[in-house]
């Protein structure tokens, strides 16, 4: 156990899956055997082609489905003997289309819904739902209605509104689809200072700059199974294995092992780590 | 969940090639039939006539088994609640209180129920013959408008994808720890507010997008639209449209003009 910065252990296993299998009542057999650990503080992203399993397995990390045969606990309790409220205490989801979740007539009740559910008195639910609405920048629009927003708006709210019932880990499905590149920016910046503050992130996406920005860990799922397990670094630096789940990794990511026989490493993952490399590369030639 | 809304079975049997005019005006004449029988023996005939139907077009147990359990629960229901309702005639089984089960009552329950059984049965085979598509198409050739016809397939269409909307929205919310069969009467109907806004929310969302994009394909550019797929009446059709009509004429002819008590 090695104790992070914030005092909380590196080591200690906040969801684990063992012989995860789930298959679906039309007999599609969408998770196939997975064992996973996912440690406090983690950050992580799930990656892998439609149909991978990646929706399924957080779905059942945060007990929406019950294995199907193997078990997932969350904090040392099976997910098969939790409901899903009890679990949403430890394992907060926020669904891919914000408009699944949002029905309340200002972001404030929309935010202070989950922790009403969850029974918190009410003066620790007004905290929560300060800070939730502080991490996602929500000040400026707490009295609006939800459903008035923008797309990149109603995000946040929707995740503001699973922040606030203070998860320790927070799963999100495809947050940054559909958002521009400053809306996307702003909202993997918020998500990292949660991070910082020792939330455990994990991120289910498509988007692979994202995941070579941010994640520090990387699960590719193809056809059910977790086909690599790695550092986000190790997981660029193999592309077969990327297009082998119909990942394509970002630009720079290609551009570097374009120029390997030029002597730049294959673990480049962001432009100003290439140009460092090209920068040194030109000096020592 | 797609498979109680469209009860729809591929399968090539006479009934499902049969033109779905036909079909419609099929399960009209032998619900009218059910109406005109009163009699116990001939309402089971019936019954049997268009279980057999059912049998012919490939309807297996596993298929209807939803749709018949339904069924059979409504004619249990009759059953027992229509002698307890009804206290007439002699002679009287039982009495308790004001409540007296009468022999004719009884009877009259179960034919109530066989009358029941056979309206829901024989609607079932057309549900079950012919596809959506058919059926809508049947109905603008017989001189429903087409808007109509369109706006009744597209619901159709719909109700699998909202019914996957649905669960959508309720493991969404219950991921906020929404629990929704917690609490009283009251309660739990709170609770679907939250599933309730979002799924109308998004059902607006989507025809509103859908109503584009049939615009900017064109629809309502002209009035008199042609069809890729027409129907086209077989002679085949035809003789089932008399023996049809004589399953009914006969029987009406009977009861009506002959005033045969059947």
């Amino acid at each position: 156990m090695i104790p992070s910065a914030h005092g909380i252990p590196r080591e200690e296993k906040i969801i684990s899956t063992r012989n995860l299998k789930f298959t679906y009542e039309g007999g599609v057999q969408a998770l196939q055997g997975l064992n996973l650990d996912i440690r406090s503080g983690d950050y992580v992203a799930i990656v892998g082609g439609n149909g991978s399993g990646k929706t399924t397995l957080a779905k059942a990390l945060n007990g929406l489905l019950k294995p199907t045969s193997g078990t997932v606990m969350v904090n040392g309790m099976p997910t098969s003997e939790l409901k899903v409220a009890e679990i949403a205490k430890v394992v907060g989801y926020a669904f891919q289309n914000p408009d699944h979740q949002l029905f309340c007539s200002s972001v404030e009740d929309e935010v202070r819904f989950g922790p009403l559910n969850l029974g918190y008195p009410e003066q620790e639910v007004r905290q929560k739902v300060e800070r939730a609405i502080e991490a996602m920048n929500l000040g400026q629009l707490r009295a609006l209605a939800p459903l008035s927003l923008r797309l990149g708006e109603r995000r946040r709210v929707s995740i503001a509104s699973v922040i606030a019932m203070d998860p320790q880990v927070l799963i999100l499905d495809e947050p940054t689809t559909g958002l521009d590149a400053g809306e996307s920016l702003e909202l993997m910046n918020s998500l990292k200072r949660l991070n910082a503050e020792g939330k455990t992130i994990i991120l289910i996406t498509h988007d692979m700059k994202v995941v070579a920005e941010h994640a520090r860990r990387v699960i590719v799922m193809a056809n059910g199974r977790m086909i690599l397990d790695s550092d986000s670094r190790g997981v660029f630096s193999d592309l077969a294995i990327l297009g082998e789940s119909n990942l394509e990794p970002p630009p720079v990511v290609r551009l570097a092992h374009r120029l390997a026989k030029h002597g730049i490493p294959h673990d480049v993952m962001s432009v100003e780590e290439l140009v460092f490399q090209l920068l040194r590369s030109r000096g020592g030639g | 969940m797609g498979g109680f809304i469209d009860l729809y079975t591929e399968a090539d049997t006479f009934l499902h090639r049969m033109d779905p005019r036909v079909k419609i005006v099929a399960v009209l004449l032998l619900s009218l039939l059910a109406f005109i029988l009163s009699h116990l023996y001939l309402l089971l005939a019936l019954l049997t006539f268009i279980f057999l139907l059912l049998f012919l077009a490939r309807a297996t147990i596993s298929r209807t088994a939803f749709a018949l359990k339904f069924v059979l629960r409504f004619m249990v229901l009759i059953i027992i609640l229509w002698p307890i309702f009804d206290p007439t005639g002699t002679p009287v089984l039982a009495s308790l209180g004001p409540i007296k089960i009468t022999e004719p009552a009884v009877w009259r329950g179960v034919t109530s129920a066989a009358r029941v059984g056979c309206l829901a049965t024989v609607w079932y085979i057309l549900m079950f013959t012919t596809s959506q598509r058919d059926l809508v198409r049947a109905l603008v050739k017989m001189g429903v408008r087409f808007d109509f016809g369109l706006t009744l397939a597209i619901s159709l269409r719909f109700l699998p994808t909202f019914g996957a909307l649905i669960d959508s929205i309720k493991d969404a919310q219950r991921a906020r720890g929404l629990e929704l069969s917690k609490g009283g009467l009251l309660k739990r109907s709170k609770n679907y507010v939250a599933v309730l806004v979002p799924t109308i929310v998004s059902a607006l969302r989507t025809a509103d997008t859908l109503s584009l994009a049939l615009q900017s394909r064109a629809y309502g550019a002209r009035a008199d639209r042609t069809y890729l797929r027409d129907l086209n009446m077989r002679p085949s059709d035809y003789v089932a449209l008399a023996v049809l009509a004589a399953i009914l004429v006969l029987p009406a002819f009977a009861k009506f003009v002959m005033q045969v008590d059947i």
